[in-house]
């Protein structure tokens, strides 16, 4: 079809203004993130200005890449790609707009608040409670424009991405606005109606699900719909998909307890959460496969399309981190690398490698199609590529190095039973780690900034002349 | 053996009524996603699922009306 009458059929603006946005909030979270590890392996950074420091700044760098990067990466692909696997435009083109400067407005008032201290003290829902009822408000928004496309579709059939995307909108209204539930006390400050172990169960049900949901079956409707066009070629097994979305809307609100593993919770609840974890292996890696054997037979693709090589990458950390996570919540395991870096580590290993590199490919791929240009230097995706990917390895090395020192400095006692080693003790150790972990980090933001610079430069070049289906490499 | 048969014991009798909600839930799911890998991966529906799988590659086809793509059949 012309880009033209694309055009006119489905609305575009929102989404180059999310996938501009997505940018942008990547570069920023992830410096962000450099300077908090920054901070850790040099602490003068903090200035000793409160507003600075890594207990303030942590929470603003998480909200900034989840919510930010991650928010509008996943709005901006779903209003895309449930147009273009519909075959029509957005139901409402208001709510669209809605949704994006509602969005927005979210994140800027998180970079408010959140320096100033106004937090809940629950992780990755830091946020307090008039701003829990906008993120309320403008999901809904988003889930119900979602829902009305589909219901106007011209297609008896609904693609499996948007069945991904559709899970993600369901799952996340019922988990935030259970785990935002509070008792307001002023504009800034409220108390969870949860307390206790109750408190924790639910922090823990929404910390992982946030995981499971957003970051995982948000992705995924990503990967079903990006990875076919990018590759030109359809899904390995649609079958294996179906299987793959179920499983994994039935299985992931298992495990948040595996979190809480030798604490108030339970015995039996983390031996759940753990027997869960790992079964979940099964799904996951059938949908990691099902990615990466969309190139049977065409595997020359991944030597030429650099694209194609951010979302394969991404598949490879998918499998990856889906494996790690059910070793890590397995009680033997669970009590070495509990509270240590090893932690840290599996986060970012899904985040960076599989979030991050996936969300980059997402980005490359509407580019051509949205601006209908060329990208500006293929050769800059492919320096993007390699920054990411070395700085991934840096960064999860180091702390699975210092992780599993400390869990092991931790545990250590001598023939009186006294602890060998005290605490400020594996804190000097990690020091190595940590600076390296800051580089890794540095590496890895490096690429978003040759991303942010490669998409301006694309923009500004766009000119209307049909384009290539592919960014590919030059002989 | 003991030891497997100690691990497995359950005290029935002090099951409450979450207990049973929560078990019966498990056990549904876990029946439904018996059911559901069966459904999926039977012969005969090979052809029709598998046919939704060029959705995304023919997304200009779809954009046609039910009747306009009868037609080009």
């Amino acid at each position: 079809m012309e880009t033209t009458a694309a055009e006119q059929k489905y609305n575009f603006e929102v989404v180059r203004w999310f996938t501009v946005a997505t940018v942008i909030y990547f570069v920023v979270g992830t410096f962000i993130g450099v300077y908090i590890a920054a901070e850790l392996a040099w602490p003068f950074l903090n200035f000793d200005n409160p507003y600075i420091t890594f207990g303030r700044l942590r929470p603003l760098h998480t909200n900034a890449v989840i919510f930010a990067f991650g928010g509008c990466v996943l709005l901006g692909t779903a209003y895309y790609s449930v147009q273009r696997t519909c075959g029509v435009r957005l139901w409402s083109d208001k709510l669209a707009w809605f949704t994006f400067w509602g969005w927005n407005l979210i994140i800027v008032l998180a970079v408010i608040t959140l320096p100033m201290g106004f937090t809940q003290a629950k992780e990755y829902a830091e946020l307090e409670w008039p701003i829990d009822i906008l993120i309320a408000v403008v999901w809904l928004a988003f889930t119900f424009n979602f829902v009305m496309t589909l219901a106007n579709r011209k297609t008896s059939h609904i693609y499996v991405s948007n069945w991904f995307y559709l899970g993600m909108m369901v799952m996340i209204t019922y988990l935030h606005v259970v785990n935002s539930l509070a008792i307001p006390v002023e504009l800034f400050r409220s108390y969870s109606i949860f307390s206790s172990v109750q408190d924790a169960m639910i922090q823990w049900w929404w910390g992982h699900n946030a995981v499971g949901f957003y970051l995982t079956a948000g992705f995924l409707g990503i990967m079903y719909y990006f990875v076919p066009k990018q590759a030109d070629r359809p899904i390995f097994s649609y079958r294996l998909s179906v299987l793959h979305f179920w499983a994994l809307m039935f299985g992931y609100v298992w495990l948040g307890s595996h979190h809480l593993q030798y604490t108030a919770l339970p015995d039996w609840t983390g031996s759940l959460g753990a027997a869960i974890s790992f079964a979940m292996i099964v799904p996951s890696w059938g949908g990691a496969v099902n990615g990466m054997m969309t190139l049977s037979g065409a595997w020359d693709k991944l030597r030429t399309d650099y694209v194609l090589r951010f979302l394969i990458m991404s598949l490879a950390f998918y499998a990856m981190s889906t494996f790690e996570g059910p070793v890590m919540s397995l009680k033997v395991v669970n009590a070495l690398s509990h509270y240590t870096d090893w932690t840290i580590g599996h986060v970012h290993s899904g985040a960076l490698g599989w979030v991050g590199l996936i969300g980059a490919g997402a980005v490359y791929h509407l580019l051509t199609r949205l601006w209908n240009a060329e990208i500006y230097s293929v050769k800059l995706v492919n320096l993007h590529f390699w920054l990411a990917t070395i700085g991934i390895a840096i960064y999860t090395i180091a702390m699975w190095i210092s992780g599993i020192m400390q869990g092991l400095m931790w545990r250590d006692y001598d023939e009186f039973g006294t602890l060998t080693y005290t605490f400020a003790e594996s804190v000097a150790a990690m020091h190595p780690y940590y600076v390296l972990r800051a580089a890794g980090g540095f590496i890895y933001s490096v690429g978003g900034l040759i991303m942010l610079y490669n998409v301006v430069m694309t923009i500004r070049q766009a000119s209307g002349e049909p384009r290539a289906s592919v960014a590919t490499a030059q002989a | 053996m003991d030891s497997i048969k100690e691990y497995f014991h359950t005290d029935w009798a002090a099951m409450t009524l979450q207990d049973w909600l929560g078990l019966g839930i498990t056990v549904a799911v876990f029946i439904v996603m018996i059911a559901l890998y069966v459904y999926v991966f039977h012969p005969t529906r090979k052809e029709k699922l598998e046919s939704h799988k060029h959705i995304p590659l023919d997304d200009d086809e779809f954009t046609l009306y039910k009747s306009e793509r009868e037609n080009r059949k």
